[in-house]
């Protein structure tokens, strides 16, 4: 069936040629009856075929009204278009060329931004029926939690949720946490990784199933049955070249070994959420010994995953549980305020992104948009330039449709061929993104150019030649024949409407370079502010690395205080270290959010109980940080573990909560009140109080963007209860910090070959890390503002040249008449500057019109900062005035009396 | 012949023109330029029928199968012409063209002149 039709329409191609010459045929059989007719009625023989021809009208015209009717016809059409096209486009490759790059400038950013915008937003996630899967939080009012995990629900909580609730498939809770990992002598150096602790059915809601082996059983999820790992398919083939004999193989994580039951595809929603890096790649069972119990309740920060039922929608879900979050709180003290709230699982991994890319989608869409406003000039130009053909050609008869058909394809042939070299830039565009390698947009690694990105790269070139072919297109054919054809194409008319028209693109693209401009360097501004943001310490000069001290082989808090001391010793003793301190505080996060019992501030609701930021240190830690200190003492040696706890507090902690008494003798207690009724063993709370000895100035422990939090530090060998294995090390050098990296790496080794040293950083990559986000958008963006302005050089320069050379004559008459060279240069920049001061007054407004998308990118700066707005447009107005000063000092060296012999 | 006019001209004539072309070959066989004058002759040449649109319209029908066409010689083959003629297919077109026409123009009529509507 399919290939009789393919018959038929191949032959029906050949048998064009037939009925091709039949239809001449039959019309010139028409028009010599017509010319014998007219004959006979009386007319001479030559005047008779004038007069058939009249009456018969325009052949030409005929003969494709009638192939029209022709099947195919359109194709062909089409396919002529386009070689005519590509003809008339190899003619002029000057032109061709701008406009290709013109093009490629903005397909390729539209592209490379939509490639980043489909990982993280678009694609579906790589698992069965994707759009079930959603992510639980807990959501707290008003009150810090003890972990400083904003959103993360406890165990009791989810399983509740479980056990009540009628919306899911299944739900599980899991947690990941940083580990000691070591494979064996044969696999190479131990390693830091997270571990994820999951139940089987993380596996299970996720539809994910082994490669080799076996899920965890149920009873392997119960502490003391619990050693047994999953390893993922990539470490299987990094640290055990894919043996296939790896099942029942033995790995240590903190010392204690766990067999290999199963190999897992290395896919997880960590993986897609966090990237290769730092996503688990080994996974042990969920075994706590306490977790499930009604006193772990208030212990949130855990991840929580779960499938719906087929059909039901996000909100019936929310609100199921949402009924079952209330219930918790009404019958739980530590559950009030604590509601619920879902997220589908796709929606979580642009995270934080999400205002950025939409301010880029925004810039790039601008810069498309001037892109085109560009070629709708060029096209405006050329086809002035070329109205005696199109005149010629309407006169041999084709029809206006049939040219601005044609004037289409040219412009889908520029618009295809600037997608080609589009995707080129935006390849070549995300490798070096990639190179600059944003450590704090892992997500960002599965960027890549696949047929989801080459379609929506076909469509927006299909919009564009649509966006800046249409117009010209149409203006360009609206000819006067006569007048046309009578100018000899001398200065070919540019009619009014078109110059009006020409001006106001310019206009337009003058107003979206400058909101660009202002964007980009408002992004920057704030940039800049946010990297002279004083940490509160000395950042030079500063070293930091993470350790674990495992239970296993450091079995109470004295021992691991032991090693801490010792290892800190061992480094202070380096040649090349000035100090150095074990802690687990540093700028600019600190994420251990405390309850304190602080006299003066009773609580009796959940809600008012005072929290600070919270870290264990050990002496040396101001000093090595380099922290001033207002009042009081610094910590001493003379403070050990069983003389008087004592605490130094910010400034900010010392506002906050003694505005009017003096905090130096003060004593705090570290937890939360008794009524809430938290086991000590839980480890949240610690019997006995601290002395504040002393007052430090405030340094950032909230993020680079927020003003500090009040922080409280102690001494770890005064807190056994809060003294766990996770410790930093953070190093005061004399010389270049990293190259002392390997001799602490090496110490670490000498006292235990077991521990891996992880997070190695000097104190200036962590923060330039941290703002790496907004160093990415500032860098992309100033790259799309430097475009667009190009961009809008070219078209000033185009239509001011234009112009220009259509005046020629009339410049020349008026040097010739006396105006001075200045008067003419003046006249031609005018123009220029016209169009700028109209662009700069929109674009400005348009910038106070998107305020909203780029204020949540800011810090320290107003979205309509004056200064910014006034240097955006004053550079614009120089760019243009330069732009068009070009053309201007070409007509200043016009000799009129050769200009005006000319025609 | 102003190439900007006539494809709006055709549209507008064109369910007109089919029907009047089907018409004219109720008599019998015919070739586009007899067609053309036969139209121009019933009607006072008051139609004029443009061979712009005559051409395209023929072979469009000629594509629904409505008409057939062959190249028959006149006048001893002394002249070759390409002779349109109705399909059965056509036949039933016309018939339903010229009820639907006869109902427009009864329409038309009545509220142009309503005292002579009765006939």
């Amino acid at each position: 069936m399919v290939r009789h039709r393919l018959k038929s329409r191949l032959s029906s191609i050949f048998r064009r040629q037939a009925a091709e010459s039949d239809l001449q045929r039959e019309l010139q059989s028409h028009l010599d009856l017509e010319t014998a007719e007219q004959h006979e009625s009386g007319l001479p023989a030559d005047q008779a075929y004038y007069a058939a021809r009249r009456a018969f009208g325009n052949p030409t015209l005929v003969t494709e009204d009638v192939r029209e009717s022709w099947s195919l016809a359109w194709l062909e059409h089409f396919f002529r278009d386009l070689r005519y096209g590509a003809r008339s486009l190899l003619k002029s490759p000057g032109f061709s060329a701008v406009a290709v790059l013109t093009l490629a400038l903005g397909i390729g950013a539209n592209t490379a931004i939509f490639s980043a915008i489909d990982v993280l937003m678009l694609r579906p996630l790589p698992f069965s029926s994707p759009d079930q899967l959603v992510r639980i939080y807990s959501i707290k009012t008003g009150i810090a939690d003890t972990f400083g995990n904003p959103d993360g629900p406890s165990a009791p909580d989810v399983r509740d949720f479980a056990q009540r609730s009628h919306s899911f498939q299944k739900i599980v809770v899991y947690d990941t946490w940083r580990k000691n990992v070591s494979f064996g002598d044969l696999a190479g150096e131990p390693e830091q990784m997270r571990v994820g602790l999951v139940p089987a059915a993380y596996f299970e809601i996720l539809d994910v199933k082994p490669i080799a082996g076996r899920l965890f059983t149920e009873d392997e999820n119960q502490v003391g049955k619990n050693f047994v790992a999953a390893i993922s398919a990539g470490l299987w083939k990094d640290r055990f070249a894919a043996d296939p004999s790896i099942l029942g193989r033995t790995i240590r994580i903190n010392g204690e070994p766990y067999t290999i039951v199963a190999v897992m595809p290395d896919l997880t929603p960590e993986r897609v959420e966090s990237g290769l890096l730092d996503s688990p790649k080994v996974w042990t069972p969920f075994a706590f010994s306490d977790v499930w119990s009604e006193t772990s309740r208030g212990e949130r920060g855990y991840l929580a995953l779960a499938r719906l039922k087929p059909g039901v929608p996000l909100e019936q879900a929310q609100a199921d549980l949402s009924v079952i979050a209330a219930a918790l709180a009404a019958a739980h003290p530590v559950d009030q305020g604590v509601s619920v709230s879902i997220k589908k699982l796709a929606d979580t991994r642009a995270g934080s992104l999400r205002p950025m890319l939409f301010l880029l989608m925004g810039a790039v869409c601008l810069i498309l948009l001037i892109a085109c406003v560009n070629l709708a000039n060029l096209l405006l130009a050329r086809n002035s330039a070329r109205q005696r053909e199109l005149a010629v050609r309407t006169a041999l008869g084709s029809a206006r449709r049939g040219l601005i058909r044609q004037l289409l394809a040219e412009t889908l042939l520029l618009s295809l061929a600037g997608a080609a070299a589009g995707l080129l830039l935006a390849k070549a565009g995300l490798a070096s993104v990639m190179m600059l390698h944003p450590a704090n947009l892992p997500q960002l690694e599965a960027l890549e150019i696949d047929w989801r990105v080459l379609t929506f790269t076909l469509s927006i070139s299909l919009v564009t030649a649509l966006l800046f072919g249409l117009a010209p297109a149409i203006t360009g054919t609206r000819l006067n024949l006569v007048d046309a054809l009578k100018q000899g194409g001398r200065s070919g008319t540019a009619g009014k409407g078109g110059k009006r028209m020409r001006n106001l693109l310019v206009a337009t693209e003058m107003a979206m370079s400058l909101m660009l401009l202002v964007a980009a360097s408002l992004v920057v501004q704030s940039l800049a502010r946010l990297n002279r943001q004083s940490l509160g310490i000395r950042q030079d000069h500063l070293l930091k690395g993470h350790f674990y001290v495992p239970g296993v082989r450091y079995p109470d808090p004295s021992a691991i205080a032991r090693f801490c001391d010792q290892f800190a010793n061992k480094i202070r003793a380096l040649p090349g270290v000035i100090d150095a301190t074990v802690t687990t505080i540093y700028p600019p996060n600190n994420g251990w959010t405390q309850m304190l019992g602080i006299p003066g501030h009773p609580a009796t609701r959940i809600q008012d109980i005072p929290a600070a930021q919270f870290g264990v240190a050990d002496a040396h830690f101001r000093t090595t940080l380099a922290i001033p200190l207002v009042r009081g003492r610094d910590f001493a040696e003379s403070d050990i573990a069983t003389s008087p706890p004592v605490a130094l507090v910010t400034e900010e902690f010392r506002r906050r909560y003694f505005p009017s008494q003096d905090p130096l003798g003060q004593k705090i207690h570290i937890g939360p009140p008794q009524f809430m009724q938290l086991p000590s063993g839980a480890g949240v709370t610690d019997s006995s109080d601290v002395t504040i000895v002393g007052i430090i100035g405030d340094f950032r422990n909230n993020g680079l963007a927020l003003p500090p939090e009040p922080q409280i530090v102690v001494l770890y060998s005064q807190h056994p209860l809060v003294n766990y294995g996770f410790k930093d090390i953070v190093i005061r050098t004399a010389s270049e910090p990293s190259s002392l990296a390997p001799a602490i790496r090496r110490q670490l080794h000498d006292l235990d070959s077991d521990m891996p040293f992880a997070e190695v950083q000097t104190m200036e990559a962590l923060v330039e890390e941290e703002s790496g986000g907004e160093r990415f958008t500032a860098v992309l963006l100033s790259l799309f503002a430097a475009a667009g302005l190009v961009l809008a050089i070219v078209g000033i320069y185009g239509v001011v040249s234009f112009a220009v050379a259509q005046r020629n004559q009339e410049l020349a008459l008026r040097i010739a008449l006396g105006a001075t060279r200045a008067n003419v240069l003046w006249l031609v920049l005018k123009q220029g500057l016209e169009m700028a001061t109209i662009g700069a007054a929109i674009g400005l407004l348009g910038a106070c019109a998107t305020q909203k998308l780029t204020s949540s990118l800011l810090f320290g700066i107003s979205p309509v900062d004056p200064a910014t707005f006034a240097g955006g447009a004053a550079l614009l107005l120089a760019v243009a005035a330069m732009a068009s000063a070009i053309p201007g000092v070409r007509v200043m060296r016009i000799d009129p009396s050769e200009v005006l012999r000319q025609d | 012949m102003n190439p900007k006019t006539s494809p709006n001209r055709r549209e507008l004539l064109q369910g007109t023109l089919d029907m009047l072309i089907l018409r004219t070959l109720l008599f019998g066989p015919a070739h586009g330029h007899q067609i053309a004058k036969h139209i121009q002759r019933t009607t006072d040449d008051v139609l004029q029928v443009e061979h712009g649109s005559l051409y395209p319209a023929l072979h469009r029908m000629q594509q629904k199968g409505w008409i057939i066409s062959q190249w028959e010689s006149i006048n001893e083959g002394k002249r070759e012409f390409k002779f349109y003629r109705l399909t059965k297919t056509g036949r039933k077109q016309l018939a339903s063209e010229e009820s639907k026409w006869k109902q427009l123009a009864k329409a038309i009529a009545l509220v142009m002149s309503p005292a002579s509507s009765e006939e």
